[in-house]
């Protein structure tokens, strides 16, 4: 096989790992947005039932929780499809992740914006959608784009449950041609090109936001 | 037996660039061993550029720079070795705040002299009580006010005992009723016999320490006299304007 | 099939036995990952080509998901003649995939320092590996401990993956469990309690060293 043939064979899997990457955002960006507003405007208790959440799902391994799922929610009469397991596990956990850099960009505000919207007599959820969202977007932008890397990156997992994606299919190519020297380059260079691009957007987005560095230090 | 006498630093031609600004344009200087220079000049003239070409810290274009007797950028030349040579106080202090003052002044000798720490602490101690903070030796430099922090800088570059010493605007960043303790020093040091190349404002300094003023502008070197000649009959038509700004 | 918990507790001891490998294998990927990240980014620093090269390397370890990274090394290594100890292979895997990412944090903290810092250290006469070691490397772990902390705390959440290439850690003692008995449930939910319980009570002690640190800093 020569390494096109693979490559074209592993790429055979990318639909799998879009497929599971799109629903694993149909989780992570509600979950995100949901659970980093509401530990913004939460105190006291309710604030720390949403901190727990958040923190269930961003302090398990990924990888454990997916296995968790897949194997023990059968035995509690919970039966979901590989794909639904994947794609919330993942989505979850990215999800997690992304709600910190919600909330942590809605606190990075001035206070003089919201005061400002609500002396205009806005409500305080127009507030929120109008003046403090379309502010705070930009600031979670980089950290966006390196959560979605991590969830595309992350679905490699469900080969382990099975999912056809395309580490799955760089394991049979292996087996079949006994390259493994050319299948597992293939899969690098494959996971390479779908990600590399996201990879650099990240670095322009982060260079836009953060602060310049105080000194070049040629070492 | 003719005795030639090595000067301590010597720039024939320097030039340097910045992408297309032209920082120094063929800068000549020669700087006798014990000799004070001060060199002035308005902001943007280049007098910072020329004392960091000296120890490196920027590179020049071309011409050539002498060190006691070895030129810099020469095949075999190591930076490191010739910066032991030359001392540095900077505008901003540029001490290391992680590190007490003791150990600020002790660092280089330990590591790049190779010193036993006790050794280095001895040395340490003498130049600290030179600048006049003896007591200080153990706090970090978050807890000494600009003027002390400037002074341990330049004890920390003392403590090297450097052939050539330069001062970048050392009194530029202080607020001015410290400036007077740490030219105290400065002139503590001039009467010492140490050369010294200042890059600074402060013309009551200049007057009274240096063996000759350098004036800068425009990246070239305008003019080099003695003080008394160079601020009562300066020659040269931009350092009389220049003088007569800031006197 | 439902879950048994005297059969989940009935586990613990032999899970608790690959909780030891977990935490070896943390230590050791956590020092290898910060010695080749700070060595990439020093590398970086030294000239215009290492810049650019250095970032490629960092940007494609980072684009690449850490599974197909433990497989590339687990069968292409020996296919090279290089055959080592699955353990070692596990945690050279991990090294080199978090040291992408601790390179970006110690950029993040070299930045931060004043370049007078350097300009100072090199007028001094220090070598550049003294620079480096006695002025730089101290303040910028004051910077970074904490995001540096996040990333020790996510190796031990990667760990399990060396399940997938047979290193007995608890996710691999969970599953050999459930090969032999059939249920994989109870072990499965075990080793997810151990890892939140672990990851929650690391992830605080970072907050708490960081905290420590802010404090000190004000000395």
């Amino acid at each position: 096989m020569t390494f096109p043939n693979i490559l074209a064979g592993i790429f055979e899997g990318f639909g799998v790992t879009a497929t599971v990457t799109f629903y694993g955002m149909l989780y992570a960006v509600p979950f995100a947005f949901g659970a980093g507003i509401l530990q913004h405007f939460t105190r006291g208790w309710a604030r720390l039932a949403v901190t727990a959440v958040i923190e269930f799902w961003r302090s398990s391994p990924v990888i454990i929780t997916l296995f968790v799922m897949y194997y023990t929610l059968p035995s509690f009469g919970l039966t979901l499809s590989g794909m639904t397991v994947g794609a919330m596990a993942l989505g979850l956990n990215i999800g997690g992740y992304g709600s910190q850099a919600v909330r942590a960009a809605l606190q990075s505000l001035d206070k003089g914006q919201v005061e400002a919207g609500l002396a205009l007599g806005l409500r305080r959820w127009e507030v929120l959608g109008l003046v403090e969202l379309p502010q705070a977007f930009t600031a979670m932008l980089p950290s966006f784009v390196n959560q979605f890397i991590q969830l595309v990156k992350g679905t490699a997992l469900v080969s382990l449950i099975t999912l056809t994606d395309m580490t799955f299919r760089a394991k049979e190519l292996s087996q079949l041609s006994y390259d493994p020297v050319g299948t597992y380059t293939g899969l690098l260079v494959a996971y390479f090109i779908v990600c590399y691009p996201a990879t650099i957007l990240g670095r322009m987005l982060e260079r836009r936001v953060s602060t310049p560095a105080r000194g070049l230090h040629d070492l | 037996m003719t005795e030639t006498v090595i000067p301590a630093v010597s720039l024939q031609g320097v030039t340097k660039k910045y992408g297309t600004f032209q920082a120094l344009t063929n800068v000549s200087l020669t700087v006798a061993k014990g000799e004070r220079v001060v060199i002035c000049g308005p902001s943007g003239s280049g007098k910072s550029t020329l004392i960091r070409c000296i120890n490196q810290l920027e590179r020049h274009d071309g011409g050539k720079i002498i060190v006691d007797g070895a030129e810099i950028g020469a095949h075999g030349t190591r930076l490191p070795e010739l910066r032991r040579e030359v001392g540095m106080v900077f505008q901003h202090f540029n001490l290391f705040p992680h590190l007490t003052v003791l150990r600020n002044c002790t660092l280089a000798l330990t590591r790049a002299r190779k010193m036993p720490r006790a050794k280095a602490e001895e040395i340490a101690h003498h130049y600290l009580a030179r600048v006049r903070i003896p007591e200080q030796a153990d706090k970090f430099p978050s807890q000494l006010s600009g003027g002390q922090q400037q002074r341990v800088a330049i004890a920390r570059a003392l403590c090297m005992n450097p052939q050539v010493i330069l001062f970048d605007e050392p009194t530029s960043a202080l607020d001015p009723e410290m400036i007077k303790e740490v030219l105290d020093v400065m002139i503590d040091l001039a009467q010492g016999q140490m050369t010294m190349i200042c890059v600074t404002h402060e013309m009551g300094f200049a007057r009274k320490v240096a063996d000759r003023v350098v004036f800068m502008d425009r990246g070239e070197i305008v003019e080099a006299a003695p003080p008394e000649d160079f601020f009562n009959s300066p020659q040269n038509e931009r350092t009389r304007l220049f003088l007569g700004q800031i006197l | 099939m439902t879950f048994d918990v005297d059969f989940a507790l009935s586990t613990l001891p032999f899970i608790l036995k690959g909780l030891f490998t977990t935490l070896w294998v943390t230590v050791a990927s956590a020092l290898g990952a910060s010695i080749l990240g700070f060595v990439f980014e020093v590398l970086r620093r030294t000239s215009r080509v290492m810049g650019l090269l250095m970032r490629f390397v960092i940007d494609a370890i980072r684009s690449t998901p850490v599974l197909v990274q433990l497989y590339f090394l687990y069968f292409v290594l020996p296919f090279w003649g290089v055959v080592l100890p699955a353990l070692v292979v596990g945690v050279i895997g991990l090294s080199v995939y978090y040291s992408g990412y601790l390179a970006e944090v110690f950029k993040a903290g070299i930045d931060a320092i004043p370049r007078g810092q350097t300009e100072a250290a090199k007028a001094i006469g220090l070598t550049r590996l003294d620079v480096i070691a006695f002025v730089i490397a101290p303040q910028m772990l004051r910077n970074i401990a904490a995001p540096m902390g996040n990333y020790f705390v996510s190796i031990l959440k990667a760990t399990p993956y060396l399940a997938v290439i047979a290193v007995p850690e608890m996710l691999g003692s969970a599953l050999d469990i459930g090969s032999r008995t059939f249920r994989y449930a109870e072990p499965m939910l075990v080793v997810g309690a151990i890892f939140l319980v672990l990851a929650v009570a690391i992830g605080q002690g970072v907050r708490w060293l960081e905290l420590r640190l802010l404090a000190s800093a004000k000395r």
